[in-house]
């Protein structure tokens, strides 16, 4: 596609948030880069300016705004902000992307505080019910996206959502982020998903992976 | 506090002049509501590129927007303008499917309310209102290209120049005046020695 699209990070200055706009940048988009202390914000803006001058990526205030602007929106703050988060957006999130990137750890990372037949993904939904939210990010690590070809393999990056076109969307982002898209079906698929990250952090800390450690299928 | 103000408008002048085609009930606005897509432009961004499937119908709550060609030498030609009230897209694009030949971008900040294709298919499936709203709105974008082509093709340059600012004079006061040199076929030195003509007259 030709037209710019725009994509709101909210929680752009965190792990994840920044990591993602870092490798965004790259491709044919507008970053609007938001979280609560907007300093933090502004640093992760000129830093990808300064590496690449021909990007576009912006500081933006408010979240709502940032939003309303958007034809793409990326929750990267922690699960336990997500609703209030919502509960802002909702309005102006009316019809358009949603990614939630989310893992709803529990503090010792070793379960999820989410009952077993949900997922963050369906909770954003019921939150942001006229909004397509695809889940997607959430099983690569924020140490990744510098180094998306991990021993000399390029990770898979899962993805889960009802709407085919906005699957199709998102997996050029995962692309352009580097990753192998790889589509494992509708939203209900994300419990698998956020499960499987819970798995993968586990066995960081068993093996000491240094937090570059990613998924990949192997098929024939 | 502006913000909440303006989030509280921001379909208002949409179900405004839908309702004067075609009066809604509170609930048939809410179901229409929920497949809505609000989106702000700033000045020079584009909604639309050349090439790229148009998949949506614009209609400016706030702002001004242009829909451009260019030619083989790179001049733009503007189609159409939309400012507050109106729509605008690629129609062909957008009931075909087939690629736009149309750029469209702000030319001033602009709040937005698209009607995307799958939005568009939703209310022809589940909401008969819908479909006179898009005759209507259909049958209006024709009739103007219509008068336009024949203006165009039989009205000479001050003709053409005084039927536009009396048609539109919202337009003519906010957008430059080469852009509407250009929607009128002309170039910016004709139309400014028309202007000078009409204003020595006076
Ligand atoms: N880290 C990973 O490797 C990884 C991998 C996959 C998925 N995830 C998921 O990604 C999400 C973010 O993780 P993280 O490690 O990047 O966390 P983090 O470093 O703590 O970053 C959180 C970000 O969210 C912002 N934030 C927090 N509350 C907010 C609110 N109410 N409104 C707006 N912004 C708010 C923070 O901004 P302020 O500092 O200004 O508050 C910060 O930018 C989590 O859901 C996590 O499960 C993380």
């Amino acid at each position: 596609m030709k037209t710019i699209q725009t994509i709101a990070i909210i929680g752009a200055s965190g792990n994840m948030g920044a990591a993602i706009s870092k490798s965004l940048a790259k491709g044919n988009y507008r970053l609007l880069l938001c979280a609560n202390d907007l300093n933090k914000v502004q640093a992760v803006a000129d830093e990808i300016i300064k590496t690449n001058p021909a990007a576009s990526a912006e500081a933006v205030d408010c979240s709502v705004d940032a939003s309303w602007e958007a034809d793409i929106i990326i929750s990267a703050v922690p699960y336990a902000a997500e609703k209030e988060v919502a509960e802002k957006i909702r309005e102006v999130a009316n019809q358009k992307i949603v990614i939630s990137i989310a893992n709803p750890l529990n503090e010792t990372y070793d379960g999820l505080v989410i009952a077993p037949d949900t997922s963050a993904a369906e909770e954003l939904q019921k939150l942001l019910p006229n909004a397509k939210v695809i889940k997607a990010f959430n099983t690569t690590f924020a140490a990744d996206f510098a180094t998306p070809v991990i021993d000399g393999k390029q990770a898979g990056a899962f993805i889960a959502g009802n709407d085919p076109e906005a699957l199709e969307t998102v997996s050029e982002l995962v692309s352009t982020a580097g990753f192998n898209p790889i589509v494992a079906g509708k939203l209900a698929v994300s419990g698998t998903l956020e499960r499987m990250q819970l798995l993968l952090i586990q066995l960081n800390m068993k093996y000491d992976y240094n937090w570059l450690a990613g998924w990949k299928i192997l098929h024939q | 506090m502006d913000r909440l103000l303006s989030l509280a408008t921001m379909y208002e002048l949409f179900f405004q002049k839908f309702n004067e085609k075609v009066p809604l009930t509170p609930e048939e606005q809410e179901q229409i509501k929920a497949y809505l897509t609000p989106k702000k432009l700033r000045k020079r961004q584009y909604l639309l590129q050349e090439g790229d499937i148009c998949k949506s119908i614009a209609f400016v709550e706030k702002g001004a927007l242009r829909a451009y060609t260019v030619d083989e030498n790179m001049n733009e030609h503007v189609i159409q303008f939309a400012i507050e009230g109106w729509t605008i897209s690629d129609l062909f694009s957008y009931l075909t499917a087939e690629p736009a030949t149309y750029n469209i971008d702000a030319l001033e900040d602009a709040e937005l309310v698209l009607i995307t294709r799958s939005a568009h298919e939703e209310f022809l499936k589940n909401l008969p209102k819908y479909e006179t709203y898009i005759r209507l709105l259909i049958t209006g974008a024709y009739i103007a290209l219509q008068r336009r082509l024949t203006s165009n093709l039989s009205l000479l340059a001050e003709e053409r120049y005084t039927s536009f600012t009396e048609t539109y004079p919202d337009i003519a006061q906010r957008v430059p005046q080469h852009m509407i040199a250009s929607y009128m076929g002309l170039t910016p030195e004709t139309l400014s020695r028309v202007r000078k003509k009409m204003a020595d007259r006076r």
